[in-house]
């Protein structure tokens, strides 16, 4: 009986960490002067649709590239179009009046020297590409568990909490490395007496290594009965 | 005739190699995007002759459009820009160039904004596209619902809007919403003026308010696309019938459009309705009732990397008063179509269309491609066509 339940909560925080990241082939980049670490899939969309022009406040420029490996990556994980529809979208909005053509390089290293030295400026190249002068950003999406688990700690649940039946649920933004490693831990939500200790837990966790830099939103349970 | 032949074959031969790019500059500080196009057609036709072009012998080349405009950002939230349009198309545009939209946008979220000046109209699938040749895979839009030389009906509006996308959740899309009002004005060669004109009239004016929304749903079905258009209009007519100057003025005039898409990879199935009622006349006294309805069904598929092939079938009709008396071939047109489009580079395309047509509408009412005017000896039922096209855009 004990192992089930073992088994049961295991299954539980699978699920529960299992949520939302995922890794792609390209990463994004952005200028320094974009205030952001991470960008959701949603956001990054919309940015390259030209439905919204602005991360944390911060108005952004999307940079794309004619075409390569990057380009294709791209197209296929974050906006799920062709080469060929995407350019028909522009086109529509720049002969209506309706938007701008977003400026066009041939490169990964032409992407990164503008972004580089565009304020505002937002692009993505390839895993290997060197990224120095800008920032990368992780992407969250809500696609599912494609950053496995490897290593979890446990949360410490104080006893005297626990014997006051003080529980409930710490939600957490996890910035996840390339590497696997936990890079820092933002709170989201949830009961702040419980916090520390989650994100303490947390941030000695290990991920399966990936192409770039992943975020992804988790619950903590805290369960007085446990 | 032959010029507008040699000018197809100079764009299809020519232009099609070169290596467009859209071009930039700075203006203060700001970049400044310059894009462009042009495109040139040839008609044949069977019989009656079409788009008040002289189709049924050797055929017209007099089917030529260009346009060109610059934008920019001016704040992060503020942008600004200008089209300019010329055609010829038969007796229509002449070659007078026209200002196709100028505007400015100011954008507060992604579902608000407002844009002012004068405005592409947002209606059905492609209302606000209808000239740009080189983002449709067919020649010549569904006439029911895209009547080219009547194209000044619909197209643009001196005015403001309202718009934006709200997206709801994963689960039920995103809705977009476009609302509008403004001044109508009809082009001196437009269509309708063309009518008037070949009529015994001189044209004068025709336009006035028009207003009215835009609806659509990208809905959670990824690729399908539905939404809801609705214009109003109070228009006047303003003509000289020999020494005197005849206006008539709208007591009622809408259109309605219903419309869906979808695509799924290389294959895109389009579907559209639309209702148009007018009813002009002298103080309150009925002198032109219109109630037209087209609708079609079009499909398109990608068989290889630059090559299109699609169909459609379009069918308008006229409930005219006394549409009982009407002989055969008026009142409607069913047209059946087909179309292989090849792009040979990016940044240009060549289209051979072919047009297997029933019927050519009311030419003296409601033209919709037929007029009296280019088919002296009378019209016969059927038209088949052959439309040829290339263009280029940057």
């Amino acid at each position: 009986m004990k192992h089930l339940k073992a088994f049961l909560v295991g299954a539980g925080w699978t699920i529960l960490v299992g949520a939302s990241a995922f890794a792609s082939e390209v990463k994004i980049i952005a200028n320094p002067s974009v205030k952001a670490d991470s960008i959701s899939a949603h956001e990054l969309k919309s940015l390259y649709l030209e439905e919204k022009n602005s991360l944390n406040g911060t108005h952004v420029e999307p940079v794309i590239e004619r075409r390569g490996p990057a380009h294709e990556a791209f197209l296929r994980d974050y906006l799920g179009q062709t080469d060929d529809e995407l350019q028909r979208y522009y086109q529509t909005l720049v002969f209506t009046g309706k938007g701008l053509m977003p400026k066009t390089v041939s490169s990964d290293a032409d992407v990164v020297a503008y972004v580089a030295k565009t304020r505002g400026a937002i692009g993505y190249v390839g895993v290997s590409a060197s990224v120095e002068g800008v920032r990368t950003l992780a992407v969250a999406d809500s696609r599912g568990g494609e950053r496995q688990l490897i290593t979890r700690v446990e949360p410490e649940y104080p006893d005297d909490l626990q014997k006051r039946s003080i529980g409930g649920t710490v939600r957490l933004k996890v910035f996840i490395a390339a590497n696997g490693g936990v890079e820092h831990v933002d709170l989201i939500g949830g009961n702040p007496i419980l916090a520390e200790s989650a994100a303490a837990a947390v941030q000695k966790w290990k991920y399966a290594a990936a192409n770039s830099k992943t975020t992804m939103e988790i619950s903590v349970p805290f369960d007085p009965k446990r | 005739m032959y010029r507008g032949v040699l000018g197809l074959i100079f764009v299809s031969l020519c232009l099609c190699q070169a290596p467009m790019q859209a071009q930039d500059f700075t203006l203060f500080d700001r970049d400044v995007q310059i894009h462009g196009f042009a495109s040139q057609g040839f008609v044949h036709t069977s019989d009656n002759n079409w788009l008040t072009m002289n189709t049924s012998g050797f055929g017209s080349g007099e089917f030529t459009d260009f346009g060109a405009n610059a934008s920019t950002q001016i704040t992060d939230k503020l942008r600004i820009g200008a089209q300019l349009y010329d055609r010829n198309l038969g007796g229509l545009g002449r070659w007078h160039p026209t200002l196709d939209w100028a505007l400015a946008t100011y954008k507060f979220t992604p579902w608000f904004g407002i844009r002012g000046g004068k405005v592409k109209t947002v209606m059905g699938l492609y209302n606000d596209t209808q000239d740009l040749d080189f983002l449709h895979t067919f020649a010549l839009l569904p006439q029911s619902v895209y009547p080219t030389d009547l194209r000044d009906v619909t197209l643009a509006h001196t005015g403001g809007d309202i718009f934006g996308d709200v997206p709801m959740s994963k689960r039920f899309g995103t809705l977009s919403y476009t609302a509008y009002a403004g001044h109508r004005s009809d082009s001196p060669y437009s269509g309708f003026a063309y009518l008037v004109n070949n009529d015994g009239a001189v044209f004068k004016s025709f336009g006035g308010l028009q207003y009215g929304g835009d609806l659509r749903w990208a809905t959670p079905l990824k690729g399908l696309l539905v939404g809801v258009s609705r214009m109003n209009e109070d228009l006047t007519l303003d003509f000289l019938n020999g020494a005197t100057d005849v206006r008539l003025n709208s007591t009622s005039d809408w259109t309605n459009q219903y419309y869906g898409q979808y695509s799924r990879k290389k294959l895109v199935v389009d579907a559209e309705y639309r209702r148009y009622w007018t009813d002009l006349g002298i103080q309150g006294v009925p002198m032109i009732q219109e109630d037209v309805r087209g609708w079609y069904v079009a499909g398109s598929f990608q068989i290889a990397k630059h090559v299109q092939v699609g169909s459609y079938f379009s069918h308008y009709w006229l409930n005219y008063p006394i549409s009982g008396l009407l002989s055969s071939g008026t009142g409607h047109d069913y047209d059946k179509v087909i179309t292989v489009r090849v792009d040979p580079t990016r940044f240009a395309c060549i289209k051979l269309e072919g047009h297997f047509m029933d019927g050519y509408g009311l030419p003296d009412q409601y033209p919709n491609g037929f007029y009296t005017a280019n088919n002296p000896q009378g019209f016969k039922p059927n038209t088949n066509a052959l439309v040829i096209k290339a263009g280029v855009h940057f």
